[in-house]
């Protein structure tokens, strides 16, 4: 058992003071409540049966009842004084009222039923805690299409395909059937993380980028999630060119957040980092955004690239008669 | 000599011998009577065990007191505080649990982790069963995984600074200058937004609240004062602090090539009233015109940048001359005057 020993410990005494209230509960139950196997819960009993007042004759015991236990009831009939539930430590206070507050932001689109117990939740946890937990303050990014996000939270509950329409960061857009697994509401984006048919493969999409979703009338097929949420972000190909640039710190963002190979630091201010880069029109993208910023490129070519694309686009604002007036002409 | 009492075990029956001493134990006590601690091997090893759970103890909310037995100065006790120990009543239906379980996963921090689901177990233990009542909570939240980017080294150690109202030194990396220098602060709140953690507080050498973000916080957060050293606002307001967002809200005019800046074209709102009779400039080049929100000028003209050619800003102004000035550095990237490159074909429009 790799569990450690002050986590047991929190839940053995949990487990004794919600029985002496509870009465008796089946082995089952016990297991559900406190996320456990109920082999786990039997070991936990095992463990406190053996347990008590120094001396440990029989009577300084925690005391179960052994004819329930062998029809998988957990009874406590001695407590020895442990009847009192835990009171949570404050950093623990501030770690779930903080994560329900943000919950509670990304559940309200949900529907009135999923706020109303996130709301309850929240006041009862406050009421037992007091304020300390406004220390931390987290707020979840709701963004893209609200029609949008109503559509895919539908097409999840209900367990339904969809039909979406997509951009790509490299601003190319395609329609794609999905069968939705799970929503990631995260601090900076929101994903949909869905079995896709074009590609016959898990993806995830930036909640934000999907143009259109449409409620398909088959039911989702069976996927395997194992690869979980953990994966959600953007994992650049091993293969891909790395390309290395050097930006002022007026871009620290670019360090980051963009997915980088290395990030150094450099005695001036600015800083270098290395970035695989697998679509060149991604990079492109980047360096156009981050133009004012960039000290340097190697190799040469997105640069090169960089460069014409924005000459092109100037062409363009000739083109419409928008000329600004030339005096921005500072370059690099 | 019993086999070898699990540590778990051996936490559990100090805790139930400290509840229930009548009324403190010595350590010489807790030695030869407290199941576990006879597996000591020598008084050093019992000591050092003894000193280890006392910290767990306390680590995890159980108040493990001190008292003086009286008599001998150096024959201290120790006893388990039981109303200090309580929680508060606090009745969680199983979907509120539920709920709680959600948020549980919410932290990907592996200390902030572990808080949370410890928090549950405890919470777990407070309620009264309810057999199934009201699943419709959780059915509401499910396939949802909300969630937060760990925060880092910092966070631990301004958050306890916070809670104690005590200062903090730390060197920081400004992102405006590049400039990498000690700063002294006091802390007020962390705050998660967009992607990035935060510190708010007072920045005591330039007397002015600040913003730090823990990112660029490098090396170890030091407390550099006494707890209770300031009294931190009654209300911090984050947004107002990490400016940039909740400016005014304008909208963009902008011409886009059919098919491209799908991104922008999501966010694109009906156009106000006034254009539905266009000026005299229709749809150019083959475009079509988009009315756009936007709030951060410099972000979006960045932005927009990105798109080159296909992205032409019509309106305001200010924006439109942000894209050309970015525009036209990145045309000035070219490297052509170092000579020797591979002539990729540049002809100057």
């Amino acid at each position: 058992m790799a569990e450690r020993a002050d986590e047991r410990l929190v839940r053995l005494l949990g487990m004794v003071a919600y029985l002496d209230a509870a009465g008796a509960v089946p082995v089952d139950e016990l297991a559900e409540r406190f996320g456990v196997s109920p082999q786990q819960v039997l070991l936990d009993v095992d463990a406190l049966w053996v347990s008590g007042t120094p001396g440990y004759w029989p009577d300084d015991l925690l005391d179960f009842d052994a004819g329930a236990l062998e029809q998988g009831v957990v009874r406590l009939v001695e407590a020895r004084g442990m009847t009192r539930p835990l009171r949570l430590g404050t950093r623990e206070a501030v770690a779930l009222v903080a994560a329900l507050r943000a919950l509670r932001s990304a559940v309200a689109t949900v529907g009135p039923a999923g706020r109303s117990v996130v709301d309850s939740a929240l006041e009862k946890l406050t009421d037992a805690t007091g304020e300390a937990a406004a220390a931390v303050d987290v707020e979840l990014a709701l963004e893209g299409d609200p029609a949008v996000a109503a559509t895919v939270r539908d097409a999840l509950v209900r367990g339904r395909r969809l039909r979406i329409r997509y951009v790509t960061a490299a601003d190319v857009s395609s329609e794609r059937d999905v069968d939705p697994l799970r929503l990631v509401t995260e601090d900076e984006h929101s994903y949909l993380l869905a079995w896709c048919y074009r590609s016959s493969d898990q993806r995830t999409f930036r909640l934000d980028r999907i143009l259109e979703a449409e409620v398909l009338s088959e039911p989702v097929a069976g996927h395997d999630d194992a690869r979980g949420v953990e994966r959600v972000a953007f994992v650049p190909d091993e293969s891909a060119e790395l390309v290395t640039v050097v930006f002022d710190s007026q871009a620290r963002w670019v360090a980051e957040e963009v997915p980088v190979e290395s990030v150094r630091n450099r005695d001036d201010g600015t800083f270098e980092v290395t970035l695989r880069v697998a679509d060149p029109v991604w990079l492109r993208h980047l360096l156009l955004q981050q133009a004012r910023h960039v000290r340097s490129v190697t190799p040469s070519w997105p640069a090169v690239d960089v460069a014409e694309a924005a000459r092109a686009a100037l062409g363009a604002y000739a083109r419409l008669g928008l000329d600004t007036d030339d005096e921005g002409e500072a370059g690099a | 000599m019993p086999s070898q009492i699990p540590p778990a075990e051996r936490l559990l029956n100090l805790v139930i011998a400290l509840v229930n001493a009548p009324s403190s134990m010595s350590k010489q006590q807790v030695r030869t009577s407290v199941a576990g601690y006879g597996d000591a091997p020598s008084p050093d090893a019992f000591e050092r065990m003894f000193e280890r759970d006392k910290d767990t103890l306390r680590e995890l909310g159980i108040p493990v007191l001190t008292v003086d037995a009286g008599g001998h100065s150096d024959d201290v006790g120790y006893r388990v505080d039981l109303d200090a120990y309580t929680l508060a009543p606090v009745a969680l239906t199983s979907a509120e649990l539920g709920v709680l379980s959600l948020a549980a996963q919410f932290w990907q921090d592996k200390t902030l982790r572990t808080d949370t689901a410890r928090a549950l177990t405890k919470l777990r233990a407070a309620g009264r069963g309810d057999p199934g009542a009201g699943d419709a909570g959780t059915d509401a939240v499910a396939g949802l995984t909300p969630r937060v980017r760990a925060a880092g080294r910092a966070f631990g150690p301004l958050l306890d600074a916070i809670q104690d109202r005590r200062p903090v030194r730390f060197t920081y990396r400004a992102a405006s200058t590049g400039e990498v220098r000690e700063r002294e602060v006091e802390p007020w709140r962390l705050a998660a937004r967009r992607g990035g953690w935060y510190v708010l507080g007072r920045d005591r050498d330039r007397r002015a609240p600040r913003a730090f973000r823990l990112s660029r916080i490098e090396g170890n957060v030091r407390a550099s004062g006494a707890p209770g050293a300031f009294e931190p606002p009654a209300e911090v307001d984050v947004d107002a602090f990490l400016s940039g967002r909740g400016g005014q809200e304008r909208v963009a005019r902008l011409a886009v090539v059919p098919e491209r800046a799908g991104a922008v074209r999501a966010r694109a709102v009906r156009p106000e009233p006034a254009w539905a009779d266009p000026p005299e400039d229709p749809v150019a080049d083959g475009r079509d015109v988009l009315a756009v929100p936007f709030t951060s000028l410099g972000g979006f003209a960045s932005e927009l940048a990105g798109y080159a050619d296909a992205v032409v800003v019509l309106d305001p102004p200010d924006l439109r001359d942000a894209v050309v000035v970015r525009l036209r550095t990145a045309a000035g990237l070219d490297p052509v005057e170092d000579g020797e490159q591979d002539g990729a074909g540049v002809d100057r429009g």
